[in-house]
């Protein structure tokens, strides 16, 4: 049916076309003149899931603030760069950095060996350390009593794998305060979770009690290991913020004490 | 479940940020159905064209998309091809949605195209047009008419799949739902919510098809 042909050519016009809108639509990323890359040259794309208060959660007209929002902001004008705190489920937020759907993410990663094969870590921002959180009337102390334990914790983070050195009965959630939740309301025997979202959860009402801090872990922004020159900018920007207290002084604001100082 | 009063006072007080997501859950069902409705057609002609590797191409795209789950699809475009070129967000959930309906879609121009009586291309033809003339003035404008109900139906389903973008952290009806839901400590809420503002566009989706087919039965009498 050849005479088909030329109806089928118009088509295929007509869709190459809208291929081509859409390769035009997709940018690379821009290359600064320090060899730095940015996703565009004068904003700071930087990711956080927002399901990790105080750390990183949504507003009711959907911005976003937390910690690490703060810290990204203060991070992005040390740097001259318009920042834009960028919305990823924590599970996609390393594949979205290495893809370049955000330049970094500014999201309460631990530096662990498995994490640092696929992206660079800047120094730490924040020093923390999972805890296990029980309720208040739980037999449970420390890492001991956990084995045969059920414990919770979020999807994509560190702190599966702790649990699954104490105990085979680990349950994951989307987030840490889900699991905290369902902890709350009579799930799971335990969470392991971050020490300072586990306290703040309490503070919000979470019917739960912190026990045994487990150990200490450094946190740091994610960069693509691609990108070595922004690395460098982002380290020196973070030393500056260090230096003169901001980090510190949004550290109290949100936690009341300082954790971005190295504990002794 | 909430109360009434309280259902109603919230649906009030969220209307401006449930509207611009609305507006964007909108934005994606309508680019991702246009974009569907051409590749779909596209394929559906690559079907029928019989030329066997042409027909492949078509068989090999329908049996790719119906047999991965659309989820998978969106989280593909993503992350999958951004080592090639960066899509932006938008564009990653609108063109999987549309690859994914247009699948479909070819599927329902095939059935329609095929069902229009043989004797009209032999009409057509015996008038001295050529196949292409005859498929364009006479076959398929008969096979739109009878596509339109199960487009429509595969239209509402579009609709309701874009909300898999809240996956891929688009700020649509249903991501702005279960994040208000979480926000506030009061899921049901905000689902319920969520719920009206589909109805809604699904009747509004109901009506346009309706007219449509309205119009175009219009050459029945």
């Amino acid at each position: 049916m050849v005479a088909n042909m030329g109806l089928n050519r118009k088509i295929l016009l007509i869709f190459s076309m809208i291929m081509i809108c859409f390769l035009s639509a997709c940018a690379e990323k821009d290359k600064l003149a320090d060899g730095s890359e940015l996703i565009n040259k004068d904003e700071f794309v930087f990711a956080a899931s927002g399901e990790f208060k105080p750390f990183s959660y949504m507003n009711d007209d959907l911005t976003m603030s937390g910690f690490d929002i703060e810290v990204g902001k203060a991070l992005a004008e040390e740097m001259g760069l318009k920042p834009v705190p960028k919305r990823i489920k924590f599970k996609g937020i390393v594949e979205g950095v290495k893809t370049g759907r955000a330049d970094a993410a500014v999201a309460s990663h631990t530096i662990n060996s498995q994490r640092s094969k696929h992206v660079s870590f800047t120094t730490p921002y924040y020093y923390s350390g999972p805890q296990i959180f029980t309720r208040p009337d739980s037999e449970i102390k420390t890492t001991d009593d956990l084995a045969g334990k059920e414990v919770a914790v979020a999807k994509g983070s560190t702190y599966a794998e702790i649990a699954s050195e104490y105990t085979d009965k680990v349950k994951t959630y989307d987030s840490d305060v889900t699991a905290l939740q369902a902890l709350s309301t009579g799930r799971h025997d335990a969470v392991i979770t971050d020490f300072v979202t586990g306290k703040n959860a309490a503070k919000e009402g979470f019917d739960i009690k912190e026990q045994q801090l487990i150990e200490r872990s450094e946190q740091a922004i994610v960069l693509p290991q691609d990108n070595p020159n922004l690395l460098k900018r982002v380290n020196e920007a973070l030393e500056q913020l260090r230096q003169d207290g901001t980090l510190s002084r949004i550290s109290m604001e949100y936690f009341g004490e300082d954790i971005t100082k190295k504990p002794e | 479940m909430p109360s009434f009063s309280h259902f109603f006072q919230t649906l009030i007080d969220t209307k401006d940020v449930f509207l611009k997501a609305m507006l964007l859950t909108l934005q994606l069902t309508v680019v991702s159905i246009l974009i569907g409705i051409i590749i779909g057609l596209f394929f559906a002609l690559l079907k029928i064209s019989k030329i066997k590797i042409l027909e492949y191409i078509s068989d090999a795209y329908v049996y790719l998309v119906r047999g991965t789950p659309l989820i998978v699809q969106i989280f593909i475009l993503y992350f999958g091809i951004s080592g090639i070129f960066l899509l932006p967000d938008f564009w990653a959930a609108s063109l999987a949605l549309a690859l994914h309906n247009g699948a479909y879609i070819s599927e329902i121009f095939r059935g329609a195209i095929q069902a229009v009586d043989n004797g009209q291309m032999e009409a057509g033809r015996s008038l001295g047009m050529t196949k292409s003339l005859t498929l364009r003035r006479i076959i398929l404008p008969q096979a739109f008419r009878r596509a339109l109900p199960p487009l429509g139906n595969q239209f509402i389903i579009g609709l309701k799949d874009s909300s898999l973008a809240a996956f891929i952290s688009m700020n649509e009806l249903f991501n702005v739902a279960t994040t208000l839901g979480s926000n506030n400590f009061d899921e049901m809420t905000y689902l319920l919510i969520v719920a009206v503002y589909y109805l809604v566009l699904v009747a509004l989706l109901t009506f346009i098809v309706s007219r449509f087919e309205r119009r175009l039965a219009l050459s029945d009498r």
